[in-house]
């Protein structure tokens, strides 16, 4: 089901669907890596519960809960996300939280 | 080979440990400068090697070289203007793929480049493996293995530059290709381009690129030549058929081919030990960060960032002060007393003094957080309290400066320069100040202990601490909304891995930031000291001096005994001192303010206090003891206390509304300077002195009129 980055709770898993953020922000996203397929995974919230801390291929990153609106994801590893497994094209060599790894 | 000079660039990533490697690379040989027209740090620095001159150019830390940041654009125009001979890409060997982007960047900009593989001892130590001949090859430029903390690699590095220099390694420029329908486009637009001869200082592939990458200053500098009218066509065209077809628009298109590249580079050439499921740094987040510790720990370090820079720079300033005060005895043995003596002790040293007074506040205070910035606490501090600060239209790194301020608002001003965005660090400079200083202190102790019983004190002293920060908060939204609006930086930002600091380049941060206070503020606040002391002591009045002579005389041949012509004798000192700083262009000033300030109770003692408090905060009861003629005696402040509580003018009301209206108003000439060196102009200076002055008088002026309906 594609949800919002900014719906997910810590801990869930999702792949990233499209980056709909303009201008600075989109630029800034796509810089580092943010992108359709990038697989991400939600660390924590802020102890004030913005912004937000994800975690892909071994890095950590912040944003804030608006700039998480403008990013839909699936959810991964649930019932009927809609996904069979092991379909992962783009970011077949790397797993979440990790490098990849041979 | 033209020259044995070297221009060398160092670009990378934030927390790529290019800063560190750059200290390390050119030791103290270096000079720390601002690039023109911005208050971002440039630092060069010089090495001799084999009979070369390599001069080393520190770019901003980028993660990329769009047009977006102030950082970027710099970065960006140095490469392309300049040209420096050599440009060596420092990049995170631990965070290949991530550093990677700015290195395809630099490819496609085309510029003669040797790749630094920094912090290599942690690859190793991590068990990475990198096949570095193949990443050379795949990238089409040489990598030097490189160590910051080991310092090892740095030789070879230097070798590399030269050799890169004199042609003996060329850079393979055809390493980066795009996708089909990109390739098209671009070729269809260099064709163009190279009809245009005005433009052969880019690399025409390059300007293609930046042309589908949607890059607004790449757009308005080809806008200038004729050819655009084709070119402005093709893109639209392009933009149109991608949409049409269904494509990702160009921009995307290439982002992913790019990161394609690195990708395929990373997974030819890097193999990686298997992780632990948790590295140090997830276990340190666990706690540091959560939810429910993250506030508290944050207020801790912070705490403790306060309490090393200014509780211990409490010593240091006292032998500072002591210092200047035995310099100023030991002048008053070899002048007499006389104007010169008042010239050079009054003046210049109290002058210099009082500049150099802020310095070991200044020097800890740049320790510490270059050491939470290094460590990687501060990204994270930001993180912790964004929504507070987001709320005031701030950002999170705003919140240390502020809470700075509390101690000095010189070091918190300097402090905004790790904000990125200029209408962010220009707002938080000018709320700073409402943050009520160390050197208010003693006034609110004056104060609220003439007028305020003790057992209220507390209270009344917290109050005010609270409403300067509650004036703060609102300027910050006011500001933001009116002459700062438009968006903010986005918090998009990495956090980096916890990582132990160079004591190096903890030690080089504090030591520019001294430099750059010295003598950028220096000379400023030492000009305005010198003016206020002639302020307050000039004109001197000849009658005045007579008249109180002859009262001494007089006091002298009368029939008291002597231990009361003594007193009276002093009494007379004190009382001709009051009378001259009121005849003195302070004390005139004081006075032409008086009809301004009546409305806040104020008279034009105060009005003069306030003029000679612009040197310091804490001159305002010095001026006011003086101003009643009391001395500087151990029990002057009771005294004063006393005088204070017999003035009629004087009530709680007038205490509450000075205490405000030193909260509030303009501080002191050296954060003035500081505020105009890092505003970078006057008119921001200007704007903010208005906003003050406004604020203080609406404030005193409310205060004082419901005071007097209340108390």
């Amino acid at each position: 089901m594609e949800v919002k980055l900014s719906e997910l709770k810590p801990g869930d898993k999702a792949e990233i669907l499209s980056v709909k953020a303009l201008g600075e922000i989109r630029r800034r996203l796509l810089d580092l890596g943010v992108t359709k397929g990038l697989k991400i995974k939600l660390i924590r919230k802020a102890p004030l519960g913005d912004p937000i801390e994800i975690s892909f291929r071994g890095c950590y990153l912040t944003l804030r809960v608006e700039e998480a609106e403008s990013i839909n994801v699936v959810k991964i590893g649930e019932v009927g996300d809609g996904k069979p497994m092991g379909n992962q094209k783009k970011i077949k060599h790397c797993k979440i939280g990790e490098h990849d790894g041979k | 080979m033209a020259s044995n000079v070297i221009t060398v660039a160092l670009a990378g990533n934030p927390n790529s440990g290019k800063t560190s490697l750059f200290n390390e690379l050119v030791g103290a040989n270096q000079k720390v400068g601002n690039w023109s027209g911005v208050t971002i740090e440039k630092s060069e620095g010089t090495v001799n090697h084999n009979g070369f001159t390599l001069k080393f150019v520190d770019l901003p830390g980028t993660y990329s070289l769009t047009a977006y940041s102030p950082e970027e654009v710099i970065a960006r125009n140095y490469l392309i203007e300049e040209r420096p001979d050599v440009v060596v890409n420092v990049v995170d060997g631990t965070n290949l793929e991530r550093n990677l982007a700015l290195t395809v960047q630099l490819m496609a900009l085309e510029v003669n480049m040797v790749v630094a593989l920094n912090m290599h001892d942690e690859v190793v130590r991590q068990g990475t493996k990198i096949d570095i001949e193949l990443l050379e090859r795949l990238l089409g430029s040489h990598v030097v293995p490189t160590s910051a903390v080991k310092k090892t690699g740095l030789n070879n590095l230097f070798d590399h530059i030269i050799r890169v220099y004199s042609g003996l390694i060329v850079s393979a420029k055809d390493k980066l290709s795009f996708s089909e329908r990109i390739e098209e486009k671009i070729a269809e637009l260099e064709q163009l381009l190279k009809t245009e001869s005005g433009l052969d200082k880019y690399s025409t592939r390059w300007l293609a690129i930046k042309l589908l990458e949607n890059d607004k200053h790449v757009y308005s500098e080809v806008k200038e030549y004729p050819v655009w009218l084709r070119i402005g066509k093709i893109l639209q065209d392009t933009y149109d058929d991608f949409e049409q077809k269904g494509y990702d628009d160009p921009e995307l298109v290439i982002v992913e081919d790019i990161n394609a590249f690195i990708r395929g580079a990373v997974q030819e050439t890097v193999i990686y030990k298997v992780r632990e499921s948790k590295t140090l740094t997830d276990w340190i987040d666990t706690f540091l960060i959560n939810r429910f510790l993250g506030l508290p720990f944050f207020f801790v370090i912070m705490w403790l960032v306060f309490q090393f820079a200014f509780r211990l720079g409490e010593a240091p300033m006292g032998w500072i002060e002591l210092g200047f005060k035995y310099l100023a005895i030991g002048v008053g043995y070899v002048l007499p007393a006389g104007i010169l003596h008042s010239v050079i002790v009054d003046g210049i040293i109290s002058g210099v003094g009082g500049v150099v007074i802020f310095l070991p506040n200044i020097v800890l205070l740049f320790i510490a957080l270059s050491f939470l910035e290094a460590t990687g606490y501060m990204a994270r501090a930001a993180f912790v309290v964004d929504k507070v600060m987001h709320f005031v239209g701030l950002h999170g790194k705003s919140f240390l400066p502020m809470i700075t301020g509390f101690g000095c608002s010189i070091p918190a001003i300097m402090a905004t320069r790790t904000l990125k965005n200029r209408g962010d660090r220009i707002v938080t400079m000018m709320i700073i100040p409402f943050m009520s200083c160390g050197a208010k202190l003693p006034v609110y102790v004056l104060l609220i202990g003439a007028f305020f019983a003790p057992e209220m004190a507390g209270n009344v002293l917290f109050g005010v601490y609270l409403f300067g920060v509650a004036i703060a908060l609102v300027s910050a939204v006011l500001l933001k909304k009116t002459i700062y609006k438009g968006e903010s930086e986005p918090f998009v930002m990495e956090l980096p891995p916890y990582r132990m600091p160079t004591l190096k380049s903890i030690f080089f941060q504090a030591k520019i930031k001294a430099e750059m206070y010295l003598k950028k503020a220096g000379t400023i606040i030492l000009l305005a000291s010198v003016l206020i002391w002639v302020a307050s002591s000039f004109p001197h009045s000849q009658a005045i001096k007579q008249n109180f002579q002859e009262q001494k005389v007089q006091v002298v041949k009368s029939n008291y005994v002597d231990s009361e012509k003594q007193s009276l004798v002093a009494e007379l000192g004190l009382m001709e001192a009051s009378a001259q700083l009121e005849y003195s262009i302070a004390g005139r000033a004081g006075k032409l303010l008086e009809p301004i300030i009546r409305p806040l109770g104020f008279d034009w003692r105060i009005g003069i206090a306030l003029v000679t408090g612009l040197a310091a905060k804490e001159v305002v009861v010095s001026t006011l003891s003086t101003i009643y003629s009391l001395g500087e005696t151990q029990d002057g402040i009771t005294d004063l206390r006393a005088a204070l509580q017999q003035d009629p003018n004087f009530t709680k009301a007038t205490a509450l509304s000075l205490m405000v209206f030193v909260l509030l108003y303009i501080p002191c000439v050296a954060a003035m300077a500081v505020f105009r060196q890092e505003a970078g102009s006057w008119k921001i200076v200007g704007i903010y002195s208005v906003y003050a002055l406004s604020v203080a008088w609406l404030a005193s002026f409310v205060v004082y009129r419901v005071g007097l309906l209340l108390l």
